[in-house]
């Protein structure tokens, strides 16, 4: 069992996330959400996290928060397990760990007034004495650039991108460390995500916090992550600086979704690699094909590659992919001599 | 013959209010659209502007009793829709004007099997030529599956909503709208609740149908890079105005309306440079809009004629329509 | 960080507002109620309902006849201005008698549902929280058992083993009521649970209790508030089939059930002793219902 380096703030080891859904001849049948994962996110970085549907990137979040107990592996915080459910957690990991959910709409109550929504984590974590609660809610309102009258208006009245802003300052209001954010936008508009997006760094820069930041949108993953991660099926496909991810992708999945974005300007055009025509449907998580998971639609297909899981290979220093086109720094495979074929093709 | 010169659908200053407590929300607020023969028009604009108001105004699906429309007209074809009796209304439902929703999981029938409800489009839409006979519709259904490239369209036929995916859903709706010729396609954010590879797909789907068909489409989007790939002419709409309308390429690189050109800074690139501050303010209430011109709250130049007078579209290039008070040249 | 002015403004705010969103929320659910005009008439059926039951005493013409009061000179007599709706057998005016009827009727209802509907909401409120563990199984087969049973004859069986008294017709109703709301509220707390509201409260440390009645439970009330409106109707009906029977209130005080039962015998001659009764009773179910539809249209969330 690791330890957690110092600048380490969460530390994922080896998580995996299996649903049982049913049975049937040859035994219990999962759906493997998070297949073995390993990642860490250092203190005042906002480590984002890519993929589709499927790929199990909202089930990272959730399991990181609390809302489900991992199968097997274990999450550290600040060097101290807490690979369990919310009940099973000490208060402290709660104040600590928050998170902002994607529909503004189910994530607050809409029968309670905002008043009510902050009350709760100000009762809860803090001791302070109710009289003070109203005071410190409209401080926390002005962070997040809303006026105090919103106190006693109720969800339901309120616009998407002001409900969103609710949910950020419920997330603040336990003063934590670490923030989940599971596709915090991406039910609003352009402008709204642009006015959150910004207010989301500044608040980071003044409370010192880190940030989980969970899209499938990647043009705003490049101007908000430190690192970015992308998932697909369940695992870790390839780990890089923002910068790196997108002006060097080098895992075929990578490089697909990136060609697949809707770009307006010249220079963003000149900077997608070339087209790589999607192939078919998502598989399930259900049927995970063998090897590695990506061949059915990797235009570089390789015959390891539906036999053997490629391990993650360390590229340079913190780029890290999960692919067989890179086993070059790996014992001796057999296939080297078509990578390095494979390897210029790409480029 | 497809021209494309002929207009075949102009919207022209169409106001529709809501009734709610307290009196109307005045959602449109003077709309002026107009779509050619074969063209792509892209609409773009944020949630609540009116957008969707407008499309089921072209099909009057608006629930009935709640919706007032003061003033305005929609031309298809040189007839007023508004005047339309319900006769020649089911004509331009089921004949002329198809509309592919945004949530393929809600616009589809979760208790029937695919092959009924693209079975109902095809005969409610031919209700107008003689019967046709019970195989053909099962045969013009498959060949409206084959066409949006679902694998095995026999089996896929008997299939439920529910076993397929989202990609899928989308494309069978996309079916049903095409399964007998149309004039017009209107895709209400067709990729929105979809994966972005899967949402590329549908979109190139799109456009390869609309091509060879020389159908004309209005793509409803709220994402500009969508709406650069896939559209002839753009129009930028606010708060129930037209604010500004003119080709991808002339609107990205010179837009005008401070809306328009808020609305582009705060796009996040992929080549990276952080994200603009986005637009100050929020959408106004419709229950009591501004006077004037409905953006001006947010808008950075100020001047007393703005809250006067509702700004009008004009023509400030060739193709390149306006609606600012303060741009006239 | 905070203007040193804010405070005391966000306190001055705290006493204005409050009462002026309440004004505004008043109006709102007054516009989405009076939207069918049959609503309205529910609303106002109900109202008069009400309002000459707690003022029998002095509203109705002849409050003495609903007691122990005979005159054989007057029996039988047709509907008349002196007898709105004639007089029965013992020579009492009928129309009092429907008016103080309404009382027992009515408070049967009211203390009907304001024993079962508690139990009921909380036993579905739990079930719903716990749905898929052994709490959901125990209460919810529970409920089945009671629901599986016809509910008149089980308000029957019990009302006829115990003394025939308006009380014990009450137990007997209420006994067979609780389960509709259980069931009712079941539905509705499962699917709340899953909301993300209850999660966020859960993950940030909130006690189950706090999760069960300020998370979940206002956002399952509304069609319990709606059911109560309408059952109040059908309580009403139950009342008077038992009553009907000769189980509940005896005479001389007057139930509508006993009156149809009491009146059925002189049809078709003597119509309006039977008649009359029975149309209280259309009355009062339809005016319950309309009430009802009117609430269900308020609660509906309609999207601004």
């Amino acid at each position: 069992m690791k330890q957690a380096t110092n600048n380490e703030i969460l530390k994922i080891e080896k998580l995996k996330k299996y649903f049982h859904i049913g049975k049937d001849k040859k035994g219990p049948i999962y759906v493997r959400a998070v297949d073995g994962v390993d990642l860490n996110i250092k203190y005042g970085e906002t480590l984002g996290l890519v993929g589709e549907s499927g790929s199990g990137k909202s089930t990272i979040a959730y399991t990181v928060v609390g809302m489900y107990r991992p199968t097997s592996g274990q999450i550290l915080f600040k060097g101290k397990n807490i690979g369990m459910e919310a009940s099973r957690r000490s208060l402290s990991s709660k104040k600590e760990i928050q998170i902002v959910f994607q529909d503004p709409g189910s994530s607050l109550n809409p029968r309670q007034t905002i008043e009510q929504i902050l009350a709760l984590p100000f009762r809860i974590h803090t001791h302070m004495p109710k009289r003070q609660f109203r005071e410190k809610m409209v401080e926390l309102l002005e962070k997040v650039e809303l006026s105090p009258d919103y106190l006693y208006k109720s969800p339901p009245s309120i616009g998407g991108g002001e409900k969103q802003m609710v949910a950020v300052a419920r997330a603040m209001a336990s003063n934590p460390s670490l923030i989940v954010l599971d596709e915090p936008t991406s039910a609003l508009d352009v402008s709204v995500q642009a006015k959150i997006i910004n207010k989301l760094m500044d608040l980071q820069k003044e409370m010192h916090l880190t940030y989980l930041f969970i899209t499938h949108d990647l043009s705003l993953m490049r101007n908000v992550a430190n690192r970015i991660a992308i998932m697909y099926l369940g695992k870790i496909c390839e780990v890089a600086e923002a910068v790196t991810f997108f002006e060097k992708p080098l895992h075929p999945y990578t490089q697909m979704l990136i060609s697949s974005v809707p770009v307006i300007t010249e220079e963003e055009k000149k900077l997608k690699p070339k087209k790589v025509i999607s192939i078919g449907e998502i598989p399930s998580p259900v049927n995970i094909p063998p090897g590695c998971s990506f061949h059915l639609r990797c235009p570089y297909k390789m015959s390891i590659c539906s036999k053997v899981d490629p391990e993650m290979i360390e590229v340079s220093s913190g780029h890290i992919v999960r692919c067989h086109l890179f086993a070059k720094l790996e014992n001796k495979k057999q296939e080297r001599s078509d990578w390095c074929e494979e390897e210029s093709a790409i480029y | 013959m497809k021209n494309k010169e002929n207009i075949l659908l102009d919207i022209k200053d169409l106001h529709v209010w809501y009734r709610v407590y307290g009196g109307y929300l005045k959602v449109l607020n003077g709309v002026h659209l107009m779509v050619r023969e074969g063209e792509r028009v892209g609409l773009v604009g944020e949630a609540g502007c009116g957008k969707t108001t407008t499309m089921k105004s072209i099909l009057q699906i608006l629930p009935p009793g709640d919706f007032h429309i003061p003033q305005g007209q929609i031309f298809y074809k040189g007839q007023d829709v508004l005047k339309m009796s319900f006769k020649e209304l089911q004509r331009l439902r089921s004949r002329e004007v198809a509309m592919i929703f945004q949530d393929p999981t809600t616009a589809l029938n979760p208790v029937f099997i695919i092959g009924t409800q693209i079975g109902d489009v095809i005969k409610y839409s031919s209700a107008f030529e003689e019967n046709e006979h019970k195989e053909t519709i099962k045969e013009q259904s498959i060949k409206a599956l084959k066409e949006v490239y679902l694998p095995d369209p026999e089996r896929m036929r008997i299939n439920y909503p529910f076993q397929l995916s989202g990609g899928m859903r989308q494309r069978v709706c996309i079916a049903m709208a095409i399964s007998s010729p149309r004039n017009l396609l209107i895709a209400d954010e067709p990729g929105t609740s979809l994966d972005v590879t899967i949402q590329d797909q549908i979109m190139r789907l799109l456009n390869e149908i609309v091509e060879k068909r020389k159908t004309s489409i209005i793509l409803i989007t709220h994402s500009l890079g969508v709406a650069k790939e896939m559209t002839d002419r753009i129009y930028v709409m606010y708060a129930g105005t037209i604010v500004e309308t003119a080709t991808p390429e002339v609107l990205f690189k010179n837009p005008v309306h401070p809306y328009t050109k808020g609305l582009l800074a705060s796009v996040p690139k992929i080549s990276g440079g952080g994200i603009a501050k986005g637009i100050p303010g929020k959408l106004p209430s419709y229950l009591n809009p501004p006077s004037g011109c409905r953006f001006q709250p947010r808008c950075e130049q100020e001047s007393p004629i703005c809250s006067e007078k509702p700004p009008q579209l004009f023509e400030i290039e060739k193709d390149h329509l306006v609606a600012c008070n303060l741009t006239q040249r | 960080m905070i203007n040193s002015n804010l405070p005391n403004n966000s306190i001055a705010i705290s006493l204005v507002k409050p009462k002026s969103i309440f004004w505004l929320n008043l109006g709102k659910n007054w516009y989405r109620f009076s939207r069918n005009t049959l609503s309205i008439v529910g609303l106002v059926i109900v109202a008069g309902l009400i309002i000459s039951a707690i003022f029998a005493p002095w509203i109705t013409p002849y409050p003495e006849h609903a007691g122990p009061f005979v005159d054989f000179d007057n029996t039988g007599q047709s509907p008349s201005l002196q007898h709105l709706c004639g007089t029965d057998n013992m020579g009492r005016d009928i129309f009092s008698r429907i008016i103080f009827a309404f009382r027992g009727a009515l408070i049967m209802a009211v203390v009907v549902l304001a024993i079962a509907v508690p139990p009921g909401v909380l036993l579905g409120l739990t079930a719903g929280y716990f749905q898929n563990t052994w709490i959901d199984a125990v209460i919810m087969r529970i409920t089945d058992i009671f629901l599986s049973v016809p509910p008149l004859i089980l308000a029957l069986a019990i009302a006829a083993m115990l003394k025939p008294t308006l009380m014990n017709a009450m137990i007997a109703v209420t006994v067979m009521w609780w389960p509709w709301y259980t069931r009712l509220v079941y539905g509705m707390a499962s699917s709340v649970s899953n909301e993300y509201f209850v999660i966020a409260a859960d993950l940030t440390g909130a006690s189950k209790f706090h999760i069960l009645f300020r998370e979940i439970l206002p956002n399952c009330l509304s069609p319990v508030f709606t059911k109560m409106a309408l059952d109040v109707g059908w309580v009403i009906l139950i009342g008077a089939s038992l009553s009907f029977v000769g189980l509940g209130e005896q005479p001389p005080i007057p139930a509508l059930g006993q009156m149809v039962s009491d009146g059925s015998r002189y049809m078709p001659t003597f119509w309006w002793m039977t008649i009359f009764p029975a149309l209280a009773i259309v009355l009062a179910i339809l005016g319950f219902n309309l009430l009802g539809d009117g609430l269900r249209d308020m609660f509906e969330k309609g999207v601004e």
